[in-house]
């Protein structure tokens, strides 16, 4: 993949059309040229550009002092960025996959997180930990994990999750510029699945708010990653037999938007929650949670999950047996109508 | 402009309902053309276009809520927009384009239904004044800690012709004089009571869509015909649902008078921040003793529902009192 | 015990270097193809020999073994250098004295003490310069008030309170770091924010040798190695992680070898010798700063007391031991230099006692009298700006802490 010139032009309101990818890269390209302190650090994210070349061209532009391949060692990449945020940069750490995020936790709940309140504001931690997540691009096993909620659990962390080429821009850039740790998870198999023309006005996106994708009356759907695309598909199949479904793109995480989730349904009165990650313990369980203790008395059916499921993702083989697809939400929307009271 | 946002139809008014588009995403609109109607909490309002333009997208259907500061009509071709054009309401619904999502809601925070909306699957759902009405009587039995006192006001000296709100209005209004702890706004959560020095009576109108409380200001300080034709202007607004929203907000004490419609004794419901409301009942000839003897006098049957949170029952008697001794004159 | 004797034959060979195991020879059917570029065209390395420097000036009975370093009296005064470091260890020692008795009585949570390692925590305090940036592990107290972290604020620290990590007068260093070498990533990523900006200066980490064993030590070494990063690493081998001796913590005849696989100098020196480890963490540091790359320091002293105040040694180690340690402890032992070299008197030395009690009855005094912190305080400095989701979760927060008496559960 190459970038032509004019992608990095932000001349007149837009750019051309890009890739989620694209805008990923677009996002550091912008926040680098805007601010020193902003530095790469990862597996891969220098000569290679990243092997989603999430980061290319960058460090030709910026040098191999802000952009830095790593020695293989994820506990030492969050670590290190750390150290950089504690010490005034601005680190953007790429850890591959997210399979491989699991050796930074320590640093994640012991360090970065709880930096700021365990020394009462004195030191903060401006870092964000990139990381592609999520199934469906065949790839080989410990590559296709959504363990989202692990990250979610952690107090004084953000967890964002972007869904098109313009809110993973403007929500990078925004982390980026973000006094505190943010974890920025990027459903891969979504990277390359649409072009689409970037708005200056959306340049910084909020880092604690839900996105409505669609508005409707019938019931609310909320989502967030990938499984973004098949919600908006079992929404317009819905749409055609006569449901409004209205579709809510979650986006961070944490902290969570449940105002935005509650208004809508308690316009709508009933709620189904999709995401890939395995469903017990999910970020489902927990908007679930949220609904059943502040919109009890406006929910007229259960709230239904639809989900990967409580098992290791499977090789990919199976893969589509794991992923949740539109006919399992648009079922799950059906049996939502169905046990209304 | 790009959009075109719901403005504040009125003091205190928060939401409005969608009745009807006048206009369709891709139509070319004149300033001051009709865009949409919408209802509020008491009234149906018909918005203009703020502009010459052309549509680009509607934002919601018939029976959403919109509320104040929400958009409700996208203009095409505006500068800071380059290509975010979506034909219709179903395109904009599809979120054709990726900036095609609303951050947040569209809904307000936070706000509680007492009662769903609905689309056409749920006929049972409520709408526009039944649905404020649904809210506010929940509300206020939910705060208000009602006592309801019940007497007779003897008018058997009334001629046949008495115009009855009238003279309970201007009997109200001396009560209010003598006992100004009724004709007040309490603040529940701020645990402070303002006294009215001015009586504005909210006087309860009833119609097919559900109940308003339009309200006739300063009644202590206007005459009998005066306020007559007060009356009668805020019943013929409300029933041409033309009244401002502004005509509904403010009354300090109210009365409802369900005698025109049958009923003896009722309890009234107090409205926040009000800590007063009365109710008169049929009137009708009842036994009575008079000096001594049985007698057949024509009656009016009171009830005087108050906050207890903030009037005695003291208070209230004696209120009551003056009220009677008011409309036996 | 192995381990405990290796060091004391190496500590015999004051001076000279210890010859190490190296790596065994690769042997030939291991040997990979010449493949273009990939660094392995031609010969191998096969054998590594490892020659670890170990450094002492200081005996234990105060004596100089070897002439003072070069710089001593040139650049640097090294009899006012040295009182300087006296009188922090001494402060350090009587603090240390004292939070043990605050906590026996209540007054002070679980407190880890320095007791026997105050000459490197001296001598580190004594060798940063400000715009260094000093990433502990949590026996470095001297280190610390060095840099200006105020005893009432360690008090603070030990005493459950997060204020005793917001240093007023100290704003850069990172706070004690309990996870166990996790710090020492951080220092490698600061050091790489100093090369970044063009800065020359230098971060220094300390760890124990129970911290050597993790990966996160490892890892940064690793990169200090790859990167030629401007960080010195001391491990403060007091040769306890709690109750797992040195010996059974590493199969490495030192410590300081594991410099070796990451590329950078190791090297041991004498931790109860205040003046070694002044001289050997002032070079690295110039190095350091010299933009010369990372050095390991392997500081060998023990652990005088227990691991924590909730640890009782004398379950896994023996009086023998303790008491031979005692004879190498590094208070006396600088004490007496002085002393021999007319730079410290016994006067000096009651004044010296009494200032630092006095300073810190003081503290003490302050850190019990001060208030607790707001309820709210919990999560206002969770983020910059605490978002609105947490707002129901605060609002509970206050109400729940109007239910308990003031200062909870103390």
């Amino acid at each position: 993949m190459s970038l032509s010139a004019s992608l990095h032009s932000r001349d007149g309101d837009t750019v051309e059309r890009v890739t989620m990818v694209e805008a990923v890269n677009l996002a550091l390209d912008h926040e680098m040229a805007a601010d020193p302190g902003v530095v790469l650090l990862g597996e891969d994210v220098g000569a290679n550009g990243g092997v989603f070349r999430a980061t290319v061209n960058l460090r030709e532009k910026y040098g191999c002092r802000r952009v830095m391949d790593t020695p293989l060692a994820e506990t030492l990449i969050a670590g290190t960025a750390i150290g950089m945020a504690l010490n005034g940069l601005r680190p953007v750490a790429e850890i591959q996959f997210m399979g491989f995020i699991y050796a930074t936790l320590e640093h994640l709940v012991s360090h970065a997180s709880r930096m700021r309140n365990r020394t009462r504001g004195r030191l903060h931690c401006p870092l964000v930990l990139r990381a592609p997540f999520g199934g469906g691009i065949h790839a080989p096993e410990h590559h296709s994990e959504s363990t989202e909620a692990m990250l979610a659990h952690i107090p004084g962390l953000r967890v964002v999750i972007p869904s098109s080429p313009q809110r993973a821009y403007g929500l990078l850039r925004s982390a980026i510029r973000d006094d505190d740790p943010v974890v920025f998870l990027e459903p891969k198999r979504i990277y390359r699945a649409d072009r689409h023309a970037l708005q200056s006005r959306y340049d910084f996106l909020p880092l604690d708010t839900c996105f409505t994708l669609r508005t409707g009356r019938d019931v609310t759907l909320v989502t967030w990653g990938a499984m973004v695309m098949e919600t908006l598909a079992a929404a317009r199949q819905l749409a055609e037999q006569g449901v409004d479904a209205e579709v809510i793109d979650v986006a961070t995480l944490k902290p969570l938007d449940i105002g935005t989730i509650l208004a809508s349904v308690e316009h709508t009165g009933r709620c189904v929650i999709v995401h890939e990650a395995a469903r017990s313990f999910g970020a489902g369980a927990e908007i679930a949670a949220q609904l059943c203790e502040q919109a009890f008395g406006a929910l007229r059916a259960p709230v239904e999950r639809v989900t990967g499921f409580d098992t290791p993702m499977p090789y990919f083989r199976n893969e589509h047996l794991y992923l949740p697809g539109v006919d399992d939400i648009v079922d799950a929307v059906r049996r939502c109508l169905r046990n209304a009271r | 402009m790009k959009y075109f946002r719901l403005p504040d139809l009125g003091e205190g008014l928060t939401e409005a309902e969608i009745c009807a588009w006048h206009v369709r995403a891709g139509d070319e609109v004149a300033a001051d053309q009709l865009l949409v109607s919408v209802e509020t909490a008491k009234a149906i309002v018909e918005i203009p276009s703020p502009q010459a333009g052309t549509v680009s997208a509607l934002f919601g259907n018939p029976g959403d809520m919109v509320h104040v500061g929400e958009p409700l009509v996208e203009f095409a071709g505006e500068a800071g927009d380059s290509g975010t054009v979506v034909g219709t309401l179903e395109e904009r619904h599809e979120a054709a384009e990726d900036t095609g999502f609303i951050i947040g809601s569209p809904h307000a925070r936070r706000e509680r239904a007492e009662t769903q909306s609905a689309g056409p699957a749920y006929p049972d759902a409520l709408r526009g004044v039944r649905r404020r009405m649904a809210r506010n009587m929940a509300e206020a039995h939910a705060r208000v800690v009602p006592v309801t006192l019940f007497d007779d006001a003897d008018v058997d000296a009334w001629p046949e012709d008495a115009d009855t709100t009238v003279r309970l209005a201007r009997a109200i209004a001396v009560a209010c004089r003598a006992v100004p702890a009724l004709n007040a706004w309490f603040d529940g959560d701020g645990e402070s009571l303002q006294l009215h020095e001015r009586v504005d009576l909210g006087i309860a109108v009833n119609t097919q869509d559900g109940l308003f409380v339009p309200v006739l200001r300063d009644i202590g300080n206007r005459d009998a015909a005066d306020l007559r034709a007060g009356i009668d202007r805020l019943r013929a607004d409300v029933r041409a649902r033309s009244i401002p929203p502004a005509e509904m907000i403010g009354a300090t004490i109210t009365l409802t008078n369900f005698g025109a419609l049958g009923g003896r004794y009722g309890t009234p419901v107090v409205v926040p921040p009000m800590v007063a409301i009365l109710g008169a009942g049929v009137i009708r000839e009842e036994a009575v003793v008079r000096d001594g003897a049985l007698c057949a006098r024509r009656q009016m049957p009171l009830s005087l529902t108050f906050d207890h949170r903030v009037v005695t029952g003291a208070e209230a008697a004696q209120f009551l009192g003056e009220v009677i001794a008011q409309l036996r004159e | 015990m192995r381990g405990i004797r290796n060091q004391e034959r190496s500590l015999k060979k004051t001076g000279a270097p210890v010859r190490a195991r190296g790596h065994k020879p690769v042997h030939g059917a291991t040997r990979l193809p010449g493949l273009p570029g990939c660094g392995m065209e031609g010969s191998m390395k096969t054998n590594i020999s490892v020659e670890m420097p170990f450094t002492r000036y200081l005996a234990a009975d105060g004596s100089l073994d070897r002439p003072p370093p070069a710089w001593a009296d040139t650049d640097i005064p090294l009899h006012g250098l040295l009182v300087q470091i006296y009188r922090d260890m001494v402060f350090a020692r009587v603090f240390d004295t004292r939070a043990i008795a605050l906590q026996r009585t209540g007054r002070l949570g679980t407190y880890a003490s320095c007791l026997g390692q105050e000459a490197i925590s001296a001598a580190i305090g004594a060798a940063l310069a400000p715009e260094d940036l000093f990433v502990p592990y949590y026996r470095d107290l001297a280190t610390q008030f060095r840099r200006g972290v105020s005893p009432v604020e360690a008090l603070l620290y030990w005493g459950g309170d997060e204020r005793g990590n917001a240093w007023k007068n100290c704003p850069r260093d990172l706070p004690n770091c309990v996870p166990i070498a996790t710090q020492c990533c951080h220092a490698a990523g600061a050091a790489t924010a100093f090369r970044v900006r063009g800065e020359h200066h230098a971060v220094l980490c300390t760890v124990g040798d129970g911290g050597t064993s993790r990966g996160d030590f490892l890892e940064a070494l690793n990169l200090a190695g790859a990167w030629q990063l401007p960080v010195v690493y001391v491990i403060q081998n007091n040769q306890w992680a709690i109750s797992v001796p040195r010996s059974l913590q590493c199969g490495a005849e030192t410590l300081a070898q594991k410099a070796v696989g990451a590329g950078l100098p190791g090297e041991q020196v004498d931790g109860n010798d205040a003046l070694a480890v002044y001289d050997r963490v002032r070079a690295a540091l110039a190095r350091a700063r010299a933009g010369k790359g990372a050095t390991l320091i392997e500081a060998i002293t023990y652990r005088l007391g227990d691991h924590t105040t909730a640890d009782d040694a004398s379950r896994y180690r023996s009086q023998a031991e303790l008491k031979a340690a005692w004879e190498r402890e590094p208070v006396g032992r600088l004490r007496r230099f002085l002393v021999s070299r007319g730079a410290w008197s016994e006067l000096q030395e009651k004044a010296l006692y009494r200032d630092c009690e006095t300073r810190v009855a003081a503290a003490v005094d302050e850190y019990l009298a001060l208030a607790p912190e707001p309820p709210g305080t919990l999560m206002d400095s969770l983020f910059a700006t605490l978002p609105e989701a947490m707002g129901t979760q605060r609002d509970e927060l206050l109400r729940r802490a109007g239910r308990q008496p003031e200062g909870g559960a103390s």
